[in-house]
């Protein structure tokens, strides 16, 4: 066998091997747990800055928009801002641009109020608190210290309580939502007359407090598309509500220019920013550990070092074969 | 009679809505009100078009036995069982969409599933692309080659144990060379968006009317 053939035979390699690595290489660092450390950057730790600076007076929007295929990237980024925001109190309504997002948008409210996941926050139904909320107690230290006067205990390794209709409130998906951006800038309400779950928006303490999203003061966009650009054509350059971004990985690059001009005070760049979001969590002690985004980050490693180990190889054989003075390659493409 | 009706309801309307984006006045938002309740209307009736159109094409395929006809029925069972199992099946029967209905089920068991499996997918193709594909041919081939090893290790905790000037670069990399020419395509896109839609309210650009009224 001449060396031309082995390289040629390199390049040609069946790609089953290649697919093959990539699936043995994903799965063991879920099983190892390896953890290595995620340093934060600029315009992560600009979102984090921002929503912790809010309180219980203010209110931001989360909009879920995306479908499921990119819901491993972008779940995380809005289940960690969510939980950041309970932390303090604000007040989140839940969007959706697609009707797919909907789903995707319940789907985190679930996880972050699931008793099964560390460090849940217990949720208490539009319906369980209409007494307190018909006495008038919507105040949010009076509503916890009314409810647990009434004989509710918070459950042990829960957060705190978040109560729907003063803590957040699920909208989910409206058609044309870029049209509804657009309404809301003028009323919540008139886009939305109830909830996801059919409550009411009129008889929603934070509706009252925030009838449009000149009332808001964050609306974080976690998208698989160019949906989240939607929010800065109608929200910020409309009315100047500030927005940020969290964006897939192929896609964060697209958006460095709405950070540079001002249009988004910070960007979530696929699961290294939502692993940025959750060590910081972590680091400022409103969560006890990291979640799915930090744990991921180790099979992101591995799996970059292989493609990048595949380019080197490629490239060896490539010029060692002698095929870059070649018009194309002989065999399988 | 079919061009021009069309042409000025596009020339008021298009005239109306950009002029009302800048008016903060209650007239304008009235206007605003009326045309967010209008579009969804229309667009409503979009879908019964394209739903309806969908059906004939898989139901001629499935008539005809057509080549893969049976794929035919993995479009259009699904396209009618999720809604009439979101609002048509009685809840009492597991209709709905709450869980542990059938809709909640297929959505997040069977949807979420294929699509996730289907984006996971990428990562193996990339990587087989890279493999094949990623070649340092030329000096700007090589020049591109090294901007995404860099960015990808920049991405990745490895990078931060090489060095932690390593992800600085890669970020370099993202906020200034990426940053300048992302901004000119953006810039050339929106102008020509902006030229488009000037032709197009104003009537000079008809394409859109088909063949209507020749």
């Amino acid at each position: 066998m001449s060396a031309v053939n082995i390289w040629e035979r390199m390049l040609n390699i069946d790609r089953r091997w290649i697919f093959l690595s990539i699936g043995v290489i994903s799965i063991v660092p879920f099983l190892t747990k390896i953890g290595m450390p995620v340093s934060t950057t600029d315009e992560v730790e600009s979102i984090f800055n921002y929503v912790d600076s809010l309180g219980k007076e203010n209110a931001i929007f989360i909009g879920f928009d995306y479908d499921p295929g990119t819901q491993a990237e972008n779940t995380p980024m809005g289940v960690a801002v969510m939980r950041h925001a309970f932390h303090n109190n604000v007040s989140v309504f839940l969007t959706a641009y697609t009707p797919l997002g909907h789903g995707m948008a319940g789907g985190a409210l679930d996880y972050v109020t699931n008793p099964a996941v560390p460090g849940y926050y217990s949720r208490v139904d539009f319906s369980q608190w209409a007494d307190l909320r018909d006495a008038g107690v919507t105040d949010k230290d009076e509503l916890v210290a009314a409810w647990e006067a009434a004989g509710h205990e918070l459950p042990e390794g829960s957060s705190g309580w978040v109560f729907e209709g003063r803590d957040f409130a699920y909208l989910g998906y409206a058609p044309l939502f870029y049209l509804v951006i657009l309404g809301m800038t003028a009323s919540i309400e008139a886009q939305y007359h109830q909830d996801a779950n059919e409550n009411p928006l009129s008889e929603m303490p934070m509706l009252r407090e925030h009838k449009s999203l000149r009332e808001v003061d964050l609306a974080v966009t976690v998208s698989g598309s160019s949906a989240c650009t939607a929010w800065v054509i109608y929200g910020r350059e409309k009315i100047g509500l500030p927005v940020a971004f969290g964006v897939t990985a192929v896609s964060a690059t697209d958006y460095y220019p709405y950070i540079q001009s001002g249009q988004i005070i910070g960007q979530m760049g696929g699961l290294r920013g939502a692993a940025e979001y959750e060590v910081l969590l972590k680091e400022h002690g409103i969560t006890e550990t990291t979640d799915k985004a930090f744990t991921g980050m180790d099979v992101q490693s591995a799996d970059h070092i292989l493609i990048i180990l595949f380019i080197i190889i490629g490239n060896i054989a490539y010029f060692m074969g002698g095929f870059h003075k070649q018009k194309s390659l002989k065999g399988r493409g | 009679m079919k061009r021009t009706v069309p042409l000025m309801i596009v020339m008021v309307g298009g005239i109306l809505m950009m002029v009302q984006y800048f008016i903060p006045h209650q007239y304008s938002q009235a206007i605003f009100d009326a045309y967010v309740s209008w579009a969804p209307i229309i667009a409503a009736f979009a879908l019964i078009l394209g739903v309806g159109s969908l059906t004939r094409v898989h139901a001629h395929k499935i008539k005809r036995k057509s080549q893969n006809w049976q794929f035919s029925w993995a479009v259009l069972i699904p396209l009618y069982a999720m809604p009439i199992l979101a609002h048509l099946w009685p809840v009492s029967l597991a209709g709905g969409m709450d869980p542990p209905s059938a809709f909640h089920f297929m959505f997040m068991h069977v949807q979420v599933s294929i699509q996730s499996t289907m984006f996971s997918m990428l990562a193996f193709y990339i990587a087989s692309a890279a493999f094949r594909a990623f070649r340092a041919k030329s000096a700007l081939a090589t020049v591109l080659l090294l901007s995404a090893v860099i960015v990808m290790l920049g991405q990745v905790p490895i990078g931060d144990l090489i060095g932690k000037w390593f992800p600085q670069i890669g970020l370099w990399i993202l906020r200034f060379p990426n940053l300048a020419a992302k901004r000119a395509i953006m810039l050339g896109v929106g102008f020509g968006m902006l030229a488009t839609n000037l032709k197009i309210i104003f009537g000079v650009e008809r394409n859109w009317l088909g063949g209507a009224g020749k």
